[in-house]
């Protein structure tokens, strides 16, 4: 073999030599002015490809709208930006996994914006937060719902709420439309952080009203055939089957359910909370319940805008839950940074400075969104009013259909 | 600082990438790999995050703590891929393949389930032993450059000769006197310890570790760097690593495409080089132009 021998202590000196040379390189300019040129440098990661993609389009439509509406004169009351300079948007993918997420951050991070949207997922999140909280840069996170993300630190916010005060929701309005309900199934899929993270709760939920699950059977995210855990679950004859899984593996699920022969209500958890899954359960997916935290219903004018303007991206469609979110994620930036402005010009600030005073505007601040009016908690937690619960109602070809809100309150 | 942190993650592949090339050095495709890097990430994970007084006094992790769990990672999983090698070694060419993707499932499902791993949400805020990715990159380039060592050193040892005589021909290495069992052994039992290594690293690094880091997925993507950059040498599934993990961000300007010019690079990089990008042939090529052109 032809392979020379390498010396350790050259092979090591050498490396370390680069990688000096490349440390003297990056260092970070958080002590440099903000870079105003061209607009409000504002970052957005999202989940573009991997499984998880079918909510970052969601989200990725969001937004574009919010960046739209936000810089463009006169929609909504807005001046065009802020202070006559519009946000800039970067947005980068992150995949699905905990790399992608935080390669895509650090990306960002280095460009010298003054806020971060995203990640998609609550599992990205635990890997991506702490280096925006160690670098002091201001995330807003449009869907992460599992317990503990604003809790990774002073820059962590959400404007999704948990899944601890939205899942019960949907359980209590199961129970309500069918009172007659004594025997509830639960499946999850146990390697996703959210599923898990949601199934203890919709579990305890049915627990505290009496319906102490008969099963619980648990499903992989890139499983496909789940007659396993269907036959052993339909064998102990349930009449109400609570799921916490994602997109894809859920509209499958569903379908399966329904081909073998289920009939009962199903209610799902948040991970479903999005249209793209009706290619995949099609007319299976009629009359399963949601608990949502947005409705297209709301009369607000904010509301009333962002329909419109979803409405002619997207030839008239209804817009999701998450794509409501993602334009609340960057209003809430956007409407803290003009405040900061008006106080402080943001041209005079430092990027670090800059950073931190964005991210106390934005937990004091209170914000008329589409989700209705919300503020946070000090520790950057959600404080949002009103959920609702949808019913899924597809159209007779099974290819279309809609998240219709249940009337009546939830309790 | 997102090139110096893409250059750790390129470094934790590089290494994952000779550990998957250890065994193939004696012939046996094993993919238990991410297996053992899980089993280093939760030992760094659990030890960090669950007991107190490795932590120390300071804002930052201690150093000596985190050669600690490198420690404490190596003999875990020594100690399992001790235990699993001899029966699985067994096994050759596709059906040790399939073993050792079984054993990697095990390990994620088991690590899905039990209590003290966190489940599927895993375990989150593990302690930063360096204030930035310089830390982790010197780090990782240090524990990189002694594996590259080791692995050359291989070539004029003993061990290392035994093990190409095994790839070679594993009935004719026996006839000579080779305890091929204890060779394909020691190799195994190396390659689990660099993965364990790189597992502990990595944990600390991406700040949170969880089951999805050990998955078929995985096994496939390390086999990859190996295949892409060659098994013959150990430069060859360095590069791999290097390679393949820089690419999706190199193609980040390329936008939607870019991991559609990815896989085109997966696809096309073994139709044009089947023994990998660097083949021993080509690095004496190398070292020859070199020589020459310096006179």
């Amino acid at each position: 073999m032809g392979s020379r021998l390498v010396s350790l202590p050259a092979l090591a000196a050498a490396l370390l030599g680069v990688v000096s040379v490349l440390a003297a390189c990056g260092s970070d300019g958080s002590q440099q002015p903000l870079n105003l040129s061209g607009g409000v440098p504002v970052g957005a990661v999202l989940a573009l490809t991997s499984n998880a993609n079918a909510y970052g389009q969601d989200q990725q439509i969001g937004l574009d709208l919010a960046q739209r509406w936000f810089n463009g004169p006169g929609l909504g009351g807005q001046a065009g930006g802020i202070g006559g300079k519009p946000v800039r948007l970067r947005i980068e993918d992150g995949g699905g996994d905990e790399q992608g997420a935080s390669q895509a951050f650090n990306l960002l991070i280095d460009a010298g914006v003054v806020a971060l949207i995203g990640p998609t997922l609550s599992q990205q999140a635990f890997a991506a937060d702490p280096i925006a909280q160690r670098r002091g840069v201001p995330v807003v996170a449009p869907s992460n719902t599992a317990v503990g993300i604003p809790q990774i630190g002073s820059f962590i916010s959400r404007v999704s709420a948990s899944s601890a005060v939205i899942a019960p929701l949907s359980i209590a309005k199961a129970l309500e439309l069918n009172p007659g309900i004594s025997r509830a199934a639960v499946f999850y899929a146990q390697d996703d952080a959210y599923s898990t993270s949601e199934t203890t709760i919709f579990q305890k939920a049915l627990t505290t009203k009496g319906l102490k699950p008969v099963t619980v059977q648990r499903t992989q995210l890139n499983d496909q055939d789940f007659q396993n855990q269907i036959t052993a679950a339909l064998r102990l004859h349930p009449d109400l089957i609570v799921i916490s899984a994602q997109a894809v593996d859920g509209g499958n699920l569903i379908r399966q359910l329904r081909e073998l022969g289920y009939k009962g209500a199903i209610v799902v958890g948040n991970g479903m909370n999005t249209p793209n899954i009706y290619p995949i359960c099609q007319a299976s997916c009629d009359g399963i319940l949601i608990a949502q935290a947005y409705s297209p219903e709301l009369a607000t004018p904010i509301n009333q805008t962002f329909l419109k303007l979803y409405k002619q991206a997207k030839g008239g469609a209804i817009p999701p839950q998450l794509t409501a979110q993602a334009f609340t994620a960057f209003q809430v930036v956007a409407e803290a940074l003009e405040r900061l402005n008006r106080r402080q010009p943001l041209g005079a600030l430092k990027l670090a400075e800059a950073r931190t005073a964005l991210m106390a505007e934005l937990l004091g601040g209170r914000y008329d969104t589409p989700l209705g009016e919300i503020s946070f908690t000090p520790d950057g937690e959600v404080v949002q009013k009103n959920f609702y619960v949808a019913q899924v109602r597809m159209q007779p070809d099974g290819r279309s259909g809609r998240f219709a809100l249940l009337n009546g309150s939830p309790p | 600082m997102s090139g110096l942190s893409l250059l750790v993650q390129m470094g934790l592949a590089a290494l994952l990438a000779l550990s998957v090339s250890l065994p193939l050095r004696c012939g046996q495709l094993s993919l238990a790999t991410p297996g053992f890097y899980a089993i280093g990430g939760y030992v760094a994970a659990l030890l960090s995050t669950r007991w107190q007084a490795l932590g120390g006094a300071a804002a930052t992790y201690p150093l000596p703590s985190l050669l600690l769990e490198m420690g404490v990672a190596a003999l875990v999983a020594g100690a399992v891929a001790l235990l699993v090698g001899r029966p699985v070694l067994q096994l050759r060419g596709i059906y040790l393949a399939i073993a050792t993707i079984a054993l990697v499932e095990m390990l994620r499902v088991l690590n899905l389930n039990l209590e003290w791993s966190g489940g599927a949400v895993g375990i989150f805020a593990i302690p930063q032993p360096f204030a930035g990715p310089g830390g982790y990159l010197a780090f990782t380039v240090l524990l990189l450059a002694a594996w590259c060592w080791i692995c050359a050193r291989l070539d004029r040892m003993r061990l290392g000769r035994a093990m190409a005589a095994i790839r070679e021909d594993e009935l004719a290495a026996r006839c000579m006197g080779i305890a091929t069992t204890e060779v394909k052994l020691t190799a195994f039992v190396l390659s689990a310890v660099i993965a364990a290594l790189a597992g502990v690293v990595a944990a600390h690094f991406l700040n949170t570790w969880n089951a999805r880091q050990g998955s078929f997925d995985a096994s496939i993507t390390t086999l990859a760097f190996v295949v892409f950059g060659g098994s013959r040498t150990w430069l060859g599934p360095v590069v791999g690593g290097l390679v393949l993990t820089a690419l999706p961000e190199l193609l980040r300007p390329v936008g939607d495409l870019r991991l559609i010019v990815f896989g085109l690079v997966i696809l096309i990089g073994p139709a044009l080089f089947p023994q990998g990008l660097i083949t021993p042939e080509r690095l004496d090529w190398l070292g020859r132009a070199w020589k020459s052109q310096g006179r």
